[in-house]
């Protein structure tokens, strides 16, 4: 790849740079970069998409790509002359709502996008943006105004029938119009960013552990991945590695956060399906597993424990036994509660071609996580990209071409087992001199940097890419959580020949998160 | 469907004894955070004031004299004063944190020439909830649940409250998806532009009398969001909040000790400035 990505260069006659072994950097002229875009698309995958207009740097466009099965990455970055640039939607369709977001957050407009306008709520204040420090000094383009485009549905009896923003139980605020004859979903209208929060901007200008926090904090069933995430782009910008044991430990934290939400996805999908008893069972293995990150790291969900550099604490001997022990309780009974609701046929009649995304819609919309493999999408960064513990264990990634929510059920499943495979894997080669529980960290250096960080959250795979100034504080911290590719297909799919009465099953297969979408 | 049967029952019953009986710890975590006197110096203020990502530790700068504010309901329990100076801070375990007044969450203490910490000043007793309001939702209760923009943290302990561990219909407390029906909003997040409208007519759509609950540290304060120009938070800028509950999130039975709290089924526990009670 490395090879291949020079001739590339070369023949389109633009820079390569190699700031790190297993990332690139190729700085492409503005008016080249639709057609580099499309070259790089045949045999790369577009993660994510964005711009940057932070005080101390210039306005540029920033693409990330990523190779299959190579342990590479390659990072576009476009200098912005103009406040506009040639949309490489017609070419990529997973770039449609990187440029909407583009459009809507720095009024940069991607001239030849087929249906532009705003990502978010019609009325997104533009811009977001002030700091911690009271306002960060940037230099707003002007932002061409143009409403959300939105599907329309005409027809003898159609009507639209409004769900949300809020919701019928403890759940997150979004809209969701359906267009209905009746019973069935003829079309979805998706309102999100009611929650909009501006948490990537409130990072900027501010030292790198308060920007940790916020990164934490920014979605709280996955609040330990997007954190992770954060602290590895961090630690890579400023080239300092960590010990193994804080390696093992985060990966053994990362894995107990899949559990509990693999758990918290499985027993809402027997919730939708009238299984009370299996909504409960799940619900007690879920609160156990809470519990289990309580007591370990001193919070259910995990926040607080990571640092640049290092961690807060590392499990004692105690900890680490007691997990041991449950982690084959937890096993058992997973697998149990599998085999029954695979039984219960009221359970798989309603998961059953509910739903369905095709392998090559899935695939156009480069989707990623339990939603992408349960529609034959084989990525998984802790496979293709390993990162902290990962090389140290085996790891099996399954995927279903099926991509209806049967698949996802199975693959959330199956996820679960593999969860507990790779702790229990960390744990039996756990050096036993290692951890009394206190924490650890390197001295950090104290310069500018910038770097790109990577992790499989429990909804996928979690990209930041992050730009420190020379005094270590955040210029830019982007971050494209998995539910914000997920997002996108999400319309598409309650679409397919569903009924109203499916929506609950939907929604609950899908496990997608508002506020990483929102942020 | 037999089998489902038979497997719940085989599993027993793992309900909590809450609130009858409190197991301090009984979650793995803590519910908030609370200041100990004696560990307490300007210099240790100082230093915990620059540590804490949000504003509930606070001082006016100086490290000899002067005071330190701290506040509960801008906790979100990232842990790192109490791990760094244990001396002065501490977790506190017992669930049991809700408070009726947003006073209660808040403490002040202060240093004389000597630096000698004068006597802490608590706030004055807020007065009781009413009591006609109270009785009338002692039975049952129903809570209309809104997410104003939090980041799913406290919706996903709020779900807890329907797992066995928790089991909140067993005290009469049910989720309602109606306004209509509420008797109770319980709301969670920093209230963003966005939601204030659906929020404010969930609100007016509820019948009279009603009582608001704020949960975690985003609807108390905008915890960690406090510095966005997107809120209209905290919550009871907008509406008359009749019950915090501190935690980020707080932990299901923190948000059941709020919920009774509310509607006088519990007494309150917690004061931000003032040492362990006796048996917690």
């Amino acid at each position: 790849m490395r090879g291949d990505l020079q001739r590339l260069a070369e023949a389109m006659g633009v820079k390569l740079e190699w700031p790190r072994e297993d990332e690139a950097i190729l700085r492409c002229p503005q008016d080249a970069f639709r057609e580099i875009a499309g070259e790089l698309a045949r045999r790369m995958t577009l993660s994510d998409f964005f711009a940057t207009n932070s005080s101390g740097s210039k306005p540029h466009l920033t693409a990330i790509f990523q190779a299959p099965g190579e342990p590479a990455w390659l990072l576009v970055m476009v200098e912005l002359s103009s406040p506009s640039f040639a949309s490489v939607t017609p070419d990529i369709h997973a770039a449609s709502w990187y440029e909407r977001e583009i459009f809507e957050m720095h009024g940069v407009q991607p001239v030849g996008h087929p249906a532009l306008g705003p990502l978010r709520l019609d009325q997104l204040p533009v811009p977001p943006a002030v700091g911690r420090g009271g306002g960060v000094g940037v230099d707003v383009l002007p932002s061409p105004s143009l409403p959300r485009p939105r599907p329309s549905v005409t027809g003898q009896g159609v009507f639209q029938l409004p769900l949300g923003p809020v919701r019928s139980g403890p759940q997150e605020s979004a809209e969701f119009l359906f267009a209905s004859g009746g019973e069935d979903i003829v079309e979805v209208d998706l309102r999100l960013g009611f929650k909009y929060r501006a948490v990537e901007v409130l990072a900027e200008g501010q030292p790198m552990d308060w920007a940790l926090h916020l990164a934490e904090r920014m979605a709280g069933t996955s609040s330990f991945a997007n954190g992770l995430a954060f602290t590895l782009a961090a630690e890579r910008a400023l080239g300092v590695g960590v010990s193994a044991a804080c390696d093992d430990t985060r990966v053994l934290l990362a894995e107990l956060e899949r559990l509990q939400s693999h758990f918290g996805t499985i027993g809402r999908l027997a919730d939708t399906t009238g299984l009370l008893v299996a909504s409960a069972q799940y619900g007690l293995l879920r609160e156990e597993v809470l519990r289990a990150c309580g007591g370990i790291a001193g919070h259910r969900y995990l926040r607080g424990v990571l640092r640049v550099g290092g961690m807060e604490m590392l499990p004692g001997p105690a900890a680490r036994g007691q997990l041991q022990s449950q982690l084959k309780g937890w096993a058992v009974r997973a697998t149990g509660l599998r085999r029954l609701l695979e039984q219960t046929a009221t359970f798989i009649d309603r998961l059953d071609t509910t739903a369905v995304l095709q392998a090559d819609y899935a695939d156009e919309h480069n989707l990623v996580g339990p939603v992408g493999r349960a529609s034959g999408v084989d990525r998984d960064v802790r496979r293709d990209h390993p990162y902290a513990a990962y090389p140290t264990v085996s790891l099996a990634v399954p995927t279903i071409a099926d991509g209806d929510a049967e698949a996802r059920f199975q693959i959330f499943a199956e996820e679960i087992a593999q969860s507990l495979s790779v702790m229990a894997q960390l744990l039996d080669q756990w050096p036993t001199s290692e951890g009394e529980g206190e924490g650890e960290g390197v001295e950090l250096p104290v310069r500018a940097g910038s770097a790109l960080g990577w992790v499989e959250s429990p909804g996928g795979e979690t990209l930041t890419w992050l730009e420190l100034d020379d005094e270590g504080r955040v210029v830019r911290w982007r971050t494209r959580p998995g539910s914000v590719v997920n997002w996108h297909p999400y319309a598409h799919a309650c679409g397919s020949g569903n009924n109203l009465t499916d929506y609950p099953v939907i929604e609950a297969s899908f496990s997608l998160s508002v506020a990483e979408f929102d942020r | 469907m037999s089998r489902w049967i038979a497997k719940g029952l085989k599993g027993g019953i793992h309900t909590t004894r809450f609130p009858e009986t409190v197991t301090t710890g009984e979650e793995g975590a803590p519910s908030t955070v609370r200041v100990r006197l004696q560990g307490l110096n300007p210099a240790v203020a100082l230093a915990a004031s620059s540590r804490c990502p949000t504003s509930a530790i606070s001082t006016d700068g100086s490290e000899t004299a002067g005071e330190l504010r701290f506040d509960a309901g801008a906790c979100v329990l990232c842990g790192r004063c109490s791990r760094e100076f244990p001396s002065a801070f501490t977790q506190v375990r017992d669930p049991r944190v809700a408070v009726v007044s947003r006073d209660r969450l808040r403490a002040t203490f202060s240093w004389d020439e000597e630096h000698e910490l004068a006597p802490v000043s608590l706030q004055a007793t807020a007065q009781l909830l009413q009591q006609a309001t109270s009785r009338l939702f002692r039975h049952s209760l129903h809570i209309r649940h809104v997410d104003a923009g939090s980041c799913n943290g406290c919706e996903s302990e709020l779900q807890m409250l329907s797992s066995p561990y928790v089991d909140l219909q067993r005290l009469g407390i049910f989720f309602t998806p109606t306004p209509r029906h509420a008797d109770v909003l319980l709301v969670t997040g920093v209230v963003t532009h966005s939601m204030t409208g659906p929020l404010l007519e969930t609100y007016a759509a509820m019948p009279s009398p009603k009582l608001v609950i704020a949960a975690g540290a985003c609807a108390i304060s905008c915890g960690s969001f406090e510095n966005s120009s997107l809120t209209n938070g905290p919550l009871d800028r907008l509406l008359a909040v009749d019950a915090y509950i501190p935690g980020c999130p707080p932990t299901p039975q923190a948000l059941l000790h709020g919920l009774l709290l509310a509607v006088g089924r519990a007494g309150e526990r917690y004061r931000a400035g003032q040492e362990e009670p006796d048996g917690a």
